[in-house]
């Protein structure tokens, strides 16, 4: 099958934006190969004169979180309304473990949620369950762990950040306990996809 | 094409929904950084000080003439170049833009439709073609009606207006 010319992605993705998807532009670029510059100039040209498409939730969670520098995860669950209790007791039952170790999976939930969990090994089962409890691309949100603040983000910032304190309760509270076994909690939050 | 969204963001502007404005804008400022840095890692850095600087523009209360999307594909299109130059741009060149733009400002500014400057070297049937086809979202047969000519025609000069486009200037 021969690839598809700059001309071709070109109009597929003018015409998916023009219908009001939401056509991702790196994707594109990726299918465009070595023709990734033309294409990305024309785009971008076409993009300056259409009509702004409306965010995805997902951009959205990333504005505010680099807005207010909290971590993406925790503005979405607030945004869902929903305890982390109330989430960690779904993905205790979503993934099948021992309730009994719901303690476990809180501390890995919450470490996930405040960024200092590295998202990348996370099994792509916890991703699922997550994204049927929270219902959005609960591993690209994760992703977009937070940075430190920059001294021009923090005078549009809502109240002062508790980042830092969230971090640091995080690091003093570690998800795995040194004198326990790796269990299969372990392996979910930290194995690999 | 444009009349409904800046009637929007006019109405956001008088409410003072700021955030809400520039949330509105954040799809189009992210997919233009992917773009322009293509595909790179820091495509989010500078959609970030795109935000943080049109929110820095509405905070003081600056409001322009022209509509605010035009605003904001002026910073996006700087805050990239200052990225590649690594900040060597001279700064004062937007703000310049920026004050001009103000509706304090009676100084003349040259303003160019996007999509007219960028269809501008096709032929005459080109440019009907792309309007056809991407500002009035008529497929190949309703252009080919209208025009006269069969779809399989209005395709051909559609694809080589594009080629055309493709290689044309930056």
């Amino acid at each position: 099958m021969s690839e598809p010319t700059v001309e071709t992605l070109f109009d597929e993705f003018a015409t998916r934006y023009l219908r009001g998807e939401q056509p991702d532009v790196r994707d594109y670029l990726v299918r465009a190969g070595a023709e990734s510059e033309d294409l990305a100039r024309m785009l971008d040209r076409f993009l300056h004169a259409a009509p702004a498409r409306e965010p995805t939730e997902e951009e959205v969670v990333l504005l505010q979180a680099r807005l207010e520098q909290e971590p993406p995860l925790l503005l979405l669950r607030r945004r869902r309304k929903l305890t982390r209790a109330a989430v960690v007791d779904a993905l205790v039952g979503l993934l099948g473990l021992d309730a009994a170790k719901s303690g476990k999976v809180r501390r890995y939930y919450s470490d996930l949620e405040v960024g200092v969990l590295d998202p990348r090994p996370v099994d792509g089962r916890v991703w699922e369950a997550l994204g049927s409890v929270l219902q959005a691309n609960v591993r690209a949100v994760a992703a977009l762990r937070p940075e430190p603040p920059a001294p021009s983000a923090l005078a549009y910032m809502r109240e002062p950040t508790g980042l830092q304190a969230k971090l640091s309760m995080a690091e003093a509270a570690p998800a795995a306990q040194a004198d326990e076994a790796p269990d299969e909690i372990d392996r979910l939050f930290t194995a690999g996809p | 094409m444009h009349d409904a969204r800046d009637a929007e963001d006019t109405r956001l502007l008088e409410a003072g929904e700021i955030t809400r404005l520039i949330e509105s804008y954040y799809g189009v400022i992210l997919d233009r950084c992917h773009l322009k840095l293509r595909g790179g890692g820091d495509a989010v850095d500078v959609a970030h000080e795109v935000v943080l600087r049109l929110l820095s523009e509405l905070k003081r209360g600056r409001r322009y003439r022209v509509p605010f999307r035009v605003v904001v594909h002026k910073v996006i299109d700087w805050k990239a170049k200052e990225h590649f130059t690594r900040g060597k741009v001279q700064e004062v060149e937007l703000d310049e833009w920026l004050a001009l733009a103000s509706t304090e400002s009676t100084g003349e500014l040259d303003l160019d439709d996007p999509f007219e400057s960028w269809i501008a070297p096709l032929t005459e049937l080109e440019q009907t073609v792309l309007r056809l086809h991407y500002l009035d979202d008529l497929d190949f047969q309703e252009i080919g009606r209208r025009l006269g000519k069969k779809p399989n025609a209005v395709h051909q000069i559609h694809f080589r207006a594009l080629a055309k486009l493709r290689k044309g200037p930056a």
